[in-house]
């Protein structure tokens, strides 16, 4: 090959070669960087002066657009923004302009290593080890509400507040379905747990009373005799963990949150409890409980919900399962599946049924890299005023609902007609119900259309029975720790426990791998978790006043 | 690892001399070297700069530290998985999984193979070699539904089980701790073993036919040719395939446990892979997660070379790696 031949050849081969390294270098390079807004140099002079009456959105009086980033921790988050009636309301009022940017924890630990925080994030995890430490990222929600929007206090529950406070005596986020002892109170909360049975069934039977084991026992068996296509007892999927036989059943039973000394209650080893499981043995054994409730997945159990394969369930979550019941209900006028109250203490103890508690869902905080900061606290009071709530989970009034006299709230006839049979363009453009930072059951409860037919008897059969179980919120050890790992390698030996004892072929069987999970707890550091748990019950009384 | 035998196979020439050879001959085809370039920095940024992140093994992290602000503990964590009892369970399992996925798994597919290869009607053989793969193109979701209710007391087996006559009450087949390592395995074969073949037809596809002439005039059996011809021009492909399986022994299928599992069979369900997603993704225990991972992938990386070895001197000391 001669060189002075193929000499142009070879020059563009050498400059295609580097050109192609530099760009692969260069588009390498490019997310590093970036500056890194201060918020410390922030001033709303000459916008407006805050007032603790009035919100601070409707005194601003900038001019231009606030455009904000907001990152959501979840891939389904609907990013559009300023298109549909609720968001272009709040676009309209706030006079803002979202980035709506979502991802997953990979994302997010990624925004956090380099050092990329948008304005706004948005999480679903309240006791995250981020949002423990986000004193280091985050600005405090009480400076930014005494500095830029004290009505921000009048919108806010005190007890949210406080709950979420950190170890310097500030609040970092505030949750959505967050609810406090004051919402438990006001019974506009609906109970998501129930024991129901086919009302065919409960009919043919006579309406018999199952509140004490034997009783129980005896309808199991009868309903395994008179409906023999019928599963007898049902309860939700198990899969690794304890399906609707674990604490919910507990709560059912009202086995009590703490011990006489307000310290940790290990609740798995109630007597009341071990009682009633030893029952659901007996009922196994007879064979009115079937094996493959055990090993169903979710969609499994749903399955038989959906055609009322189980005579009997205790169900939890019946808002999840709503749907289901629903198409069970349509389909067989007279076999819904109605609550009764089922297996009751043998002590004599009422329901504490467990919701939604004060930690909530979605949690949300504003970081310190927030370029106007009081825009962003003003959306946090506008979310969470009355006007903000209707119009996430109404829209406007007149435009997309009407307030009856009775002061129940309904959708107006096309807006309701759109939602049940195109849902698709309801969410492009009306988006109601959907848009939920800072939602509330309180305002969902004003509507009748908020939960289908089939579980409000249900909801119904529930009033009272609720107690907020907020003294055991976020008392497990911290994620990492010696006490975390036990604990996490103790309840795994629970779940196994619990079917091995309701699978037991003999008492004796049921004794021993009672027994077993007696020791495992006495091998794996029970006694520091109890001890930590104890503790942190005691700040969480603390935090409520209690 | 090729480039390097080709710089090598010259012969044995002093050190001194064989790197200005190097240099002289990279120097002459710089630009053609240079496409390489891309390449190699595509690797470093994508492949070599994240092992960084391993040694949050050797550190206690938590996901608000950053890489370097979160403390050094040395091996802690790996003394905690040495005294982790679910741990070991989990190494128990997944490795009793895999030797029976190695054991009867690997050779099936080769069998079938053989006996694809063997058929001669056509439509025969599109319609089985299709039917085969079929289930390697369902995940194990769907497939881990449809087995949750095969195995169930109203499902296809204990139908099949009762009309037999060989058990008299029906069972939760997946609820036996005791069967379940039958069970991942077989089903696993089922899934994998048609689409296992593809490999093997593709290089009995390159066998000389005059092979099999000349043995047929010489007048040798199918069975013959298939032991003195297919099998012996398979032996590189087989010991690839051996290798790959070896070194992926500690990996057992993540999906298959996670839709499988149950609290009742987890004794014998839980493999390693399910056991990081758990401590790692739900514990948020990332350190200990990756300390597990790397000392897995350190294991595999001696069962890949061990595993090379062995087949080279099988295989008159050439090595397919």
């Amino acid at each position: 090959m001669s060189k002075r031949g193929s000499s142009f050849k070879r020059k563009s081969l050498a400059f295609l070669s580097v050109t192609l390294a530099a760009v692969l270098l260069v588009t390498g390079c490019t997310s590093g960087g970036g500056s890194k807004q201060n918020a410390a140099d922030f001033s709303i002079e000459g916008r407006y002066t805050p007032d603790p009456n009035t919100p601070a959105w409707k005194l601003d009086t900038k001019e231009e657009v606030t455009e904000l980033t907001w990152y959501v921790n979840a891939d389904w988050w609907n990013t559009d923004f300023g298109n549909d009636v609720v968001t272009k309301k709040i676009k309209e009022d706030l006079n803002i302009h979202i980035n709506f940017i979502t991802g997953d924890d990979t994302k997010l630990n990624t925004l956090f290593a380099g050092d990329q925080l948008p304005d706004i994030i948005t999480t679903f995890n309240g006791n995250s080890q981020l949002a423990k430490k986000a004193n280091t990222w985050a600005l405090p929600l009480n400076d930014l509400a005494d500095k830029y929007d004290p009505y921000f206090y009048q919108v806010a529950a005190e007890d949210t507040l406080k709950w979420f406070q950190l170890e310097d005596g500030k609040t970092y986020t505030y949750p959505n379905y967050s609810n406090t002892q004051a919402d438990y109170d006001s019974g506009y909360i609906p109970a998501k747990t129930a024991f129901v049975i086919r009302k065919d069934v409960y009919e043919a039977l006579g309406k018999p009373e199952m509140g004490t084991p034997e009783q129980f026992e005896a309808v199991m068996d009868q309903i395994k005799q008179r409906f023999p296509d019928l599963l007898p007892f049902g309860f939700n999927a198990v899969g690794t963990g304890t399906g609707s036989l674990g604490d919910v059943f507990q709560d059912f039973l009202g086995v009590p949150l703490e011990d006489e000394n307000g310290n940790f209650y290990n609740r798995n080893l109630d007597e009341d409890y071990l009682t009633w499981i030893a029952t659901l043995n007996r009922v196994y054994r007879n064979g009115a409980i079937s094996d493959d409730s055990f090993a169903d997945d979710g969609t499994a159990f749903e399955e038989k919900v959906k055609s009322g394969k189980y005579a009997t369930m205790l169900l939890d979550g019946t808002p999840q399962q709503g749907g289901n019941l629903q198409i069970w209900m349509s389909a067989n006028p007279g076999k819904e599946y109605i609550a009764i109250d089922g297996p009751q203490s043998t002590e004599g103890r009422k329901p504490t049924l467990n919701q939604s508690g004060i930690s909530g869902w979605m949690v949300t905080f504003i970081t310190k890299n927030v370029k106007d900061p009081a825009k962003a606290i003003q959306i946090f009071t506008y979310l969470l005023s009355e006007e903000g709530q209707m119009l996430m989970n109404y829209g406007i009034e007149g435009e997309t609902y009407k307030k009856n006299p009775d002061g129940t709230v309904e959708l107006l006839p096309e807006v309701k007609a759109m939602q049940m049979n195109d849902a698709d363009r309801y969410k492009k453009e009306y988006r109601m119900g959907e848009f939920m930072f800072f939602g509330h059951d309180r305002h969902k409860a004003l509507s009748k259309d908020s939960f289908p037919e089939s579980i409000k008897q249900m909801q119904e059969w529930g009033r009272g029975k609720l107690k907020g179980h907020f003294i055991l919120e976020n008392t497990n050890p911290d994620p990492g720790s010696a006490e975390a790992r036990s604990l996490s390698a103790i309840e795994t030996e629970w779940s196994t426990t619990l079917v091995s004892m309701i699978r037991a072929k003999s008492d004796e069987e049921r004794e021993n791998a009672l027994n077993n999970y007696r020791k495992f707890l006495d091998e794996n550091n029970w006694d520091s978790i109890v001890k930590i748990r104890s503790e942190k019950m005691q700040a969480n009384k603390e935090k409520l006043g209690l | 690892m090729g480039k390097s035998k080709a710089v090598n196979s010259g012969g044995k020439k002093p050190m001194g001399r064989r790197m200005k050879e190097f240099v002289v001959d990279f120097g002459r085809q710089w630009e053609l070297q240079s496409m390489i370039l891309p390449g190699v920095v595509f690797m470093i940024i994508f492949c070599y700069i994240p092992i960084y992140g391993l040694t949050i093994a050797f550190k206690h992290y938590t996901v608000i530290d950053t890489l370097d602000s979160a403390p050094w503990v040395g091996l802690e964590n790996f003394r905690i998985i040495l005294e982790d009892k679910f741990f070991w369970e989990s190494v128990v399992n997944t490795l009793a999984i895999s030797f029976l996925k190695l054991g009867i798994g690997f050779v099936i597919p080769i069998i079938l193979a053989i006996m694809i290869y063997e058929v001669s009607n056509k439509r025969f053989k599109r319609f089985v070699q299709t039917i085969s793969y079929l289930p390697h193109f369902l995940s194990w979701i769907v497939l881990g539904g449809m087995l949750i209710t095969w195995l169930s007391t109203t499902g296809l087996f204990n139908q099949i089980l009762l009309w037999l006559g060989i058990i008299s009450q029906p069972t939760n087949i997946l609820l036996d701790p005791s069967k379940y390592w039958w069970i991942a395995t077989l089903s696993d074969i089922w899934k994998e073993a048609g689409w296992g073949t593809i490999l093997y037809l593709a290089v009995m596809a390159t066998i000389d036919p005059t092979y099999y002439e000349a043995a047929k005039i010489d007048g040798a059996s199918r069975l013959r040719q298939i032991w003195h011809i297919t099998i012996p021009n398979m032996r590189m492909i087989i010991s690839l395939n051996l290798i790959l399986t070896i070194s992926g022994l500690l990996g057992s299928n993540l999906d298959q446990t996670l839709v499988l599992m149950n609290s009742q069979n987890r004794s014998h369900a839980e493999v390693i892979n399910s056991y990081v997603y758990r401590m790692g993704m739900t514990q948020g225990d990332f350190s200990y997660a990756t300390a597990v991972g790397l000392g897995v992938s350190i294991v595999s990386v001696i069962l890949l070379v061990v595993a090379n070895k062995i087949t080279s001197k099988l295989n008159d000391n050439q090595s397919v790696l």
